[in-house]
């Protein structure tokens, strides 16, 4: 059975890494033609592995560079997987503190080590300043008071994040971003159907491809309601009706989602997705992620079966305000 | 908002009785073998669909009369139907001391019982949950999505010797066909699931072996055979039909059960409101 970490929620959010692509991974550039299923549509199956330390927003301090030289690149990745490095302890330089939310040592550890192929400074290629839109005013309200609550000691289980509650897990989205492990996704498809089974908390986004009418609005589901079609050799997924509760990166319920996946080769899908939330954001935004087949098979992550942290956190919380100690900042590492 | 609970007295006795005098499941003409199921394009028996099962067993799997629930403010809504039950031969053939076992799980089953604060329920009890489930067919993977708690598991075909990597709550899964009929072979299962919320346990030496064979074009037959030689005197059987939904548009939605269970859980740890 698998461990659940607590307090990684925050993981997606590292601030390591690149930028937007001048170039992006696009399908139409190769010759290749993907495999067909037995009723002729495109063979996406199997398990695929979206690792990557490209972070998904661009560093301020590459600036206006979509992406980097090799050399530039091998660099970055030395450099990202040294400040990642769990096993750093107080006697390789680091503060006391840090040595301790280095409780979870490397071995759990499974970002990956490489950047995209095309070496790419952020994950968000639209905008191309490679950063997520500025917030609006209705969605920046939100987002601060969800980090409001992250941020106290816990008053109940709500002021914990989704994927800490066992909810969603925190790379599932959608849509999906790559973080510190797990980050795999296994694609089924059957006629009329695709379904896309994220390892963490083990989430099979059913999507119907027959062309059947959308929910009704006032039927809301966490991981919205998705609905499908191919458009050449690309499966695209858009969904609609998200609760009021899922937030990605400052989105709201009434986010349109659309996601993208191409085989653009035997051992690789581009995977893109598009976020038009003009409540949220003041601007629809683009990212793009590499996927690599894998022959691995995925766990089963049973998260809120083994959430011992939620029990430790509100006693921790409880506890200390007994003892009439002060909270000075955020749980999270 | 909270709820009173209440030991229902009534329940204890009546379930303990009805054990002595459960009925054997008979066997009706909706098994019928002579059916021939559609293929897939890949070739196989076709079973990709949301099905469901009807009935009672999620409360009891041997056969049960209704009997009062345990939310007294839930009333009739919340009352426990009865139920022939799919247990083959009637009961399950616990050892004596698991019996007791059982009865115990049972007289303190709300405090017990696993589904209750939205743990996966294990095989083969997802099947018969009072929620829908949707099978959705590879050559080499077969996904069966359920509904409760976003449940969910893979079903590796053909792959006899690939083992466990660890043991999981929906348990290891590796399928073949006989004839039109799915046979998974379920292993690796965690001690932590019941079957019902009647206290019927087993241990971590379960072993489940699952029967799906379409028997008409909306239905399956689904059948268990339960192993456990810590628990049990012989291994026994389970047998149930599946119903597809037939409604138009069907999906499955979202019974993402943590959110409901949190105030259970967590509620005497939140922050005093004087605070």
């Amino acid at each position: 059975m698998r461990i659940r970490f607590f307090a990684l929620g925050l993981a997606i959010s590292l601030a390591g890494g690149l930028f937007a692509a001048d170039e992006k991974t696009d399908a139409n550039a190769t010759e290749w033609s993907p495999p067909r299923t037995a009723w002729g549509v495109p063979d996406l199956r199997g398990v695929w592995d979206f690792r990557t330390i490209t972070p998904l927003e661009r560093p301020a301090r590459f600036g206006e560079t979509a992406s980097l030289t090799e050399d530039e690149a091998s660099k970055f990745e030395s450099q990202e997987l040294s400040r990642r490095n769990k096993d750093r302890r107080v006697s390789d330089g680091i503060s006391a503190q840090q040595d301790v939310r280095n409780a979870y040592n490397q071995f759990w550890w499974d970002y990956g080590s490489e950047l995209t192929e095309d070496r790419r400074t952020s994950l968000v290629v639209v905008p191309s300043n490679g950063r997520i839109p500025a917030l609006t005013p209705t969605a920046q309200a939100r987002y601060g008071a969800i980090r409001a609550a992250r941020a106290r000691a816990p008053h109940g289980p709500e002021d914990r994040g989704v994927a800490e509650r066992c909810i969603l897990g925190f790379n599932a989205g959608p849509p999906y971003t790559p973080s510190a492990y797990n980050n795999n996704v296994h694609i089924f498809q059957t006629p009329g159907y695709a379904v896309l089974l994220i390892e963490m908390v083990n989430d099979a986004r059913i999507v119907p491809l027959d062309g059947r009418p959308r929910l009704p609005e006032d039927i809301r589901l966490w991981r919205g309601d998705a609905r499908g079609h191919f458009e050449g050799d690309t499966l695209v997924v858009e969904s609609r009706n998200f609760t009021d509760r899922t937030s990605f990166r400052g989105s709201g319920p009434n986010m349109r989602l659309t996601e993208r996946f191409t085989r653009v080769g035997p051992e690789r899908i581009v995977y893109e997705y598009t976020v038009d939330d003009p409540e949220s954001f003041t601007a629809t935004w683009t990212a793009v992620i590499p996927m690599k087949r894998t022959d691995q098979p995925m766990f089963e992550y049973a998260c809120h079966e083994g959430n011992y942290s939620m029990f430790t956190m509100l006693e921790g919380a409880r506890a200390a305000e007994r003892e009439g100690a002060v909270h000075t900042g955020s749980n999270l590492p | 908002m909270r709820k009173r609970l209440i030991p229902s007295p009534a329940a204890a006795c009546s379930l303990g009785a009805l054990v002595a005098f459960s009925l054997a499941v008979a066997p009706s003409a909706a098994w019928a073998q002579d059916y021939q199921a559609p293929l897939t394009p890949d070739g196989n028996p076709n079973l990709n669909g949301i099905w469901q099962a009807v009935g009672s067993a999620h409360w009891n799997i041997e056969g049960h009369s209704a009997e009062a629930g345990p939310v007294v403010e839930m009333g009739a809504l919340g009352a426990i139907p009865g139920g022939l039950g799919i247990v083959e031969g009637g009961r399950i053939p616990y050892q004596e001391w698991a019996l007791e076992k059982r009865n115990e799980n049972r007289k303190n089953w709300l405090k017990l019982d696993p589904a209750v604060k939205c743990y996966m329920p294990g095989v083969p009890r997802a099947t018969y949950m009072p929620f829908p489930l949707q099978i959705v067919q590879t050559p080499e993977h077969i996904l069966i999505a359920y509904e409760f708690a976003s449940a969910s598991r893979v079903i590796y075909m053909n792959r006899p010797d690939f083992e466990a990597p660890a043991d999981a709550w929906m348990g290891h899964s590796r399928g073949t066909w006989d004839g039109q009929t799915l046979v998974v072979d379920v292993t690796s299962n965690i001690p932590d699931t019941w079957f019902d919320s009647a206290g019927n346990f087993h241990t971590d030496a379960l072993r489940v072996t699952e029967r799906y064979t379409p028997t008409g074009p909306n239905h399956l037959t689904y059948e268990a055979t339960i192993e456990d030689e810590n628990v049990y005197t012989r291994p026994w059987k389970i047998r149930l039909p599946l119903y597809r939904r037939m409604e138009a548009n069907m999906q499955l939605l979202e019974f993402k059960c943590v959110e409901f269970v949190e105030e259970l859980m967590y509620g005497h740890l939140r922050k005093k409101k004087s605070e």
